[in-house]
């Protein structure tokens, strides 16, 4: 069980080292303090809808910088390491390739939570700042911002594995963003639209990662509450088996792929 | 002796990539306390065989065992110590948590992985720059991690794809002292190269390769016997002869 932790905790390490000593989520990080910052200032008209405005902006940037992080830093986790070689020093240790792709999946999430902890951190700063308050709400949408972020790592590990870092992080980002502004509204599409065009649609909303169920803005934005907590467990169910299918799928990947 | 007691026991291994073999029916057996060097042109199948005994990949065909184990079994691979051909390692990192990140992966708790590091860090001459980004490396300074790294867990096998690559005269002399003391210890080695003159200073037996097949295998001592004089000779007389 040591033997298994100290692996495991080695991994996670070196994925959190590598996506905090490169400069881009630094970058990130530097970049939603500067926007969210004149956000925490602003009191447009004294008005409390503008307030809600600047709320929703802050939290749309949110959204998107975790969005970037979490494919970053999935996609680092195995090309690079093939097309630089340090793949072979890794694969000969005394470790399973399943017991990496946990490893340095787990990394990757803590790296992924730790800047969404400080994005979120900024926010509800800037929120405070302007005296808005947010109730159980709050929780609630950052545990499931956080489920997304699972899902969105493991999508991006399992791309890593099968195309270019630049191919991978293209498809993921389409398929997230994708899913998340237009994913509600694709049942209506495919009703609307005929023959294979339909099938298709439906067949994208049966199996793309429904972005959309983890979006709490409204929520927070326009005050309404914390959401039921049958559909706030079934939506971080929804993340876990989603989650749990793409590393299964990733580990057979993996498995098989020759070096 | 059984076919446990040896490091290395390789029967009739044949690898294939898409219908060409670049591996032939390769035997060879390798003994604690023994040094072997493995010979050939570019594209002869050294590293390809050379992956086959570390469970980087699998044989087409034929067997190797390590210590009795197959090497694909990570237990196994607990017993080697391997550097590859070329020496890539996370250039974010320093040699010492280089060191640290290899020993979590070997199971190592950190005590042990620190001291072991200490002592590694100073044999191959990287203490000063202990603490520098691996990036900012030379490619010997490289080489030099990646030895550190493969001897960090004390493992009773190594097996080194080129190791002379990059190293400066003096690294080359106290690597070829570095695995001396290692094979008194008992340790055994497995090397590829192109060194001829670093390979006899250094081997027991070679094998020499050439397109995916052993064209020769047999004690250093004995190069002398063949009537080639020394390894370099002899290299070019087996490859000749192999035609």
């Amino acid at each position: 069980m040591k033997f298994f932790l100290r692996q495991t905790a080695a991994l996670v390490k070196l994925s959190f080292l590598e996506l905090w000593r490169r400069n881009d989520v630094f970058a990130l990080v530097l970049l939603a303090l500067a926007l969210m910052a004149p956000l925490s200032m602003a009191t447009p008209f004294g008005a409390a809808g503008a307030s809600r405005c600047l709320d929703e902006v802050a939290l749309l940037l949110v959204w998107a910088f975790s969005l970037f992080v979490s494919i970053g830093a999935g996609q680092r986790l195995f090309r690079p390491e093939f097309e630089s070689r340090t793949v072979y020093p890794l694969f000969s240790k005394p470790v399973s390739r399943t017991r990496i792709l946990a490893g340095k999946y787990l990394g990757a999430l803590a790296s992924a939570w730790s800047a969404l902890a400080l994005f979120y951190a900024l926010f509800t700063g800037s929120a405070l700042l302007r005296g808005t308050g947010f109730g159980a709400a709050l929780p609630q949408a950052i545990a499931l911002h956080a489920a997304f972020v699972a899902l969105a790592v493991a999508l991006s590990l399992l791309g890593s594995l099968v195309m270019s870092a630049s191919a991978n992080s293209t498809l993921c980002a389409i398929a997230l963003a994708g899913m998340f502004f237009f994913g509600r509204r694709l049942p209506d599409f495919a009703a609307g639209a005929g023959g294979i065009v339909s099938w298709l649609v439906r067949a994208a909303y049966a199996i793309g990662p429904h972005a959309e169920f983890f979006d709490m803005r409204q929520r927070l934005v326009h005050g309404w509450g914390a959401i039921d907590p049958l559909a706030f467990a079934a939506v971080l169910a929804y993340a876990a088996a989603y989650t749990a299918a793409l590393l299964c799928v990733a580990a057979a990947v993996l498995k098989r792929k020759r070096l | 002796m059984n076919s446990s007691d040896a490091a290395v026991k390789a029967e009739n291994l044949c690898r294939t990539f898409g219908g060409r073999l670049a591996v032939d029916g390769l035997s060879l057996e390798l003994n604690p306390g023994e040094v072997m060097g493995f010979l050939g042109t570019n594209g002869a199948g050294k590293t390809t065989t050379i992956k086959m005994l570390t469970g980087l990949d699998r044989p087409t065909s034929g067997t190797v065992t390590v210590f009795g184990g197959d090497p694909a079994d990570p237990a196994t691979r607990a017993k080697i110590g391997y550097m590859p051909e070329i020496a890539y390692y996370y250039p974010w990192l320093n040699a010492r948590e280089l060191l640290a990140f290899y020993g979590g992966m070997c199971g190592m708790d950190r005590r042990t992985v620190k001291s072991r590091s200490d002592e590694l860090l100073e044999t191959v001459g990287l203490a000063d720059a202990a603490k520098r980004p691996l990036k900012t490396y030379s490619k010997g300074m490289l080489q030099r991690a990646g030895i550190a790294q493969a001897l960090l867990a004390d493992p009773p096998l190594l097996v080194l794809d080129e190791p002379f690559t990059g190293l400066d005269p003096l690294a080359r002399i106290r690597f070829r002292e570095l695995m001396r003391s290692l094979r008194e210890r008992g340790k055994a080695i497995f090397f590829s190269s192109h060194e001829l003159g670093e390979t006899e200073l250094l081997c027991d037996r070679v094998a020499i390769m050439k397109n995916g097949r052993c064209v020769y295998q047999g004690p250093v001592r004995d190069i002398a016997g063949d009537g080639c004089g020394n390894l370099e000779r002899l290299f070019l007389k087996t490859l000749e002869d192999a035609k």
